[in-house]
């Protein structure tokens, strides 16, 4: 009867302590016999069992049993200087790499700050561009308007003349367009020449006034 | 005789003992939990097509794959695409770790939470599979089950959340996040494979200049920080979420809680460099001035 009773005791001991189950690994399957050397000599003998890692397993699986000098575990002297030639060119250091992007960081902040100085300048030029824009949008259609009025005009004369109505494009119109246009400078040209003859009649008719002497009154 | 007093006691016992054991020879599914197939085409509702239409892959059930338009280039291929999934191949995975799986690791045992834990411990346990060639870089402390959590550990993981940590630090535990790359990932999943390749152990590489800035900021418990700001960090969480952050250099468990890795180390307690041999229960060492240096640079 004791037997059970400290079981269940052992079994309730072990259930109030929180202690981990202890859990390990199966062993490695071990093939009967002694350690298998490869011989270099047949060349049965796979290439992958002749070269250092093989070695390197055999140590681990037998130890010191299978023969093989520890020191020829860690690489050789030549290994090493590749080793560390290969670490030096693609593994750069932490601090290298902090500083590279601590540049990169700084790059990106320049770039943005200088963007939104940009943004800043050219939106305070906008209230001026969009005036800029309303004045040549009115100014271009007050321009229209005159244009479509004059050619109104001048179909309406050119329908005078002919009787019927003209083209626009027509040839028969851009002849009048001309004509008319030639009679204008012509009359202007008359007109500018009147002008100045009258303006020089008028300088005959009335002498020019005599500068005033510092002296008295000028007699009549 | 506490057992006998309560009224159970040596008879329960005996029956128990005579009892059958629960063992896989007698249980059987519950009732309902298994449905048996249905097999097609059989009784009256033989030799016809067995309600699966007249001839073609749809009869014979070899459709091609989806997407796929009969050879023309398909829908998905021209369209332009946006890069949401650009290089989704190459991208790192972190296997999430819940602390509700924590807890459950740690209260059926398969995790010991007197011992630091990592990737070592948790593989071991079960709780987690890792696989380094399908681009895993090692898993992640994801929040879940953070209000049931109330284990004190130190654990290692490569990413944790903010209230992962600040849920094991309430507990009074301690959180790092380190970088592992693929080679020393799979030391450190598997190392009895290793070991039994008799090489020495290699030192673990830097994280990849994206990871720097996370792994040097002390409030991810990066292992690249600055120690001296761990515990300012630790504090702010603290503040944050409203806890009283456990003294734990008044810990029984301090020197526990307070163990952690070199940048370059893998396993706890083995240095870079050392050879460990399984079947002699050895450790070698190198003496070499140069191979010293290598492998503590």
């Amino acid at each position: 009867m004791a037997a059970p009773m400290r079981r269940a005791w052992l079994g309730l001991l072990r259930a109030a302590l929180p202690a981990a189950r202890p859990y390990h690994a199966p062993p490695p399957r071990r093939k009967p016999g002694g350690v298998y050397r490869p011989d270099p000599s047949d060349p049965l003998t796979p290439l992958w069992q002749l070269q250092p890692a093989y070695e390197a397993k055999l140590y681990g699986r037998h130890g010191s049993a299978s023969g093989v000098d520890p020191a020829r575990l860690w690489p050789s002297p030549e290994k090493l200087q590749e080793l560390e030639a290969e670490e030096r060119e693609w593994f750069p250091g932490l601090r290298e790499m902090e500083a590279a992007l601590d540049a990169k960081e700084q790059q990106e902040e320049r770039q943005r700050v200088e963007r939104e100085k940009l943004i800043a300048a050219n939106m305070a030029k906008m209230p001026q561009m969009i005036e800029d824009w309303r004045r040549e949008k009115a100014a271009r259609k007050e321009k229209e308007r005159e244009d479509k009025a004059r050619r109104e005009r001048l179909l309406a004369e050119a329908q005078e003349r002919f009787g019927h109505k003209v083209d626009y494009r027509s040839a028969k119109f851009q002849e009048l367009v001309q004509e008319m246009e030639k009679k204008q400078r012509k009359e202007l040209k008359l007109k500018k020449k009147q002008l100045k003859e009258e303006a020089k009649k008028k300088t005959a008719a009335d002498p020019e006034p005599v500068p005033v002497s510092a002296g008295g009154p000028e007699p009549a | 005789m506490a057992a006998a007093s309560r009224g159970g006691g040596p008879k329960a016992m005996e029956l128990l003992r005579a009892l059958p054991r629960v063992s896989l020879v007698n249980l059987r599914p519950n009732p309902g939990a298994k449905k048996s197939e249905k097999r097609r085409g059989r009784g009256r509702h033989g030799g016809k097509k067995s309600g699966r239409g007249h001839k073609g892959q749809r009869q014979r059930g070899n459709r091609p794959r989806l997407g796929f338009e009969g050879g023309q280039t398909p829908f998905y291929l021209i369209i332009p695409k946006y890069g949401y999934n650009e290089g989704h191949s190459y991208r790192r995975q972190y296997h999430p770790l819940s602390l509700q799986k924590l807890q459950y690791l740690i209260d059926l045992g398969r995790v010991d939470p007197t011992q630091p834990i990592d990737l070592t411990q948790l593989t071991n346990g079960r709780g987690v599979t890792i696989q380094p060639l399908k681009r895993d870089y090692g898993v992640q402390l994801v929040e879940t089950g953070a209000d049931i959590f109330s284990a004190k550990v130190n654990i290692e993981v490569q990413m944790a959340s903010e209230l992962a940590i600040a849920a094991i630090e309430k507990n009074g535990g301690v959180v790092t996040t380190g970088f592992y790359d693929p080679r020393s990932l799979e030391i450190l999943c598997k190392p009895i494979p290793f070991f039994l390749r008799g090489q020495p152990i290699p030192k673990r590489m830097l994280p990849p200049e994206d990871l720097v800035r996370y792994y040097t900021d002390a409030r991810n418990r990066g292992y690249l920080a600055d120690p001296s700001k761990i515990p300012e960090a630790r504090l702010e969480l603290a503040k944050k979420y409203g806890y009283v952050l456990p003294d734990i250099s008044k810990d029984e468990l301090f020197q526990m809680l307070s163990t952690r890795k070199d940048p370059r180390q893998i396993f706890f307690g083995l240095a870079p460099g050392w050879v460990v041999n399984m079947s002699e229960k050895k450790i070698l060492k190198p003496t070499d001035e140069r191979l010293l240096r290598y492998y503590s640079s």
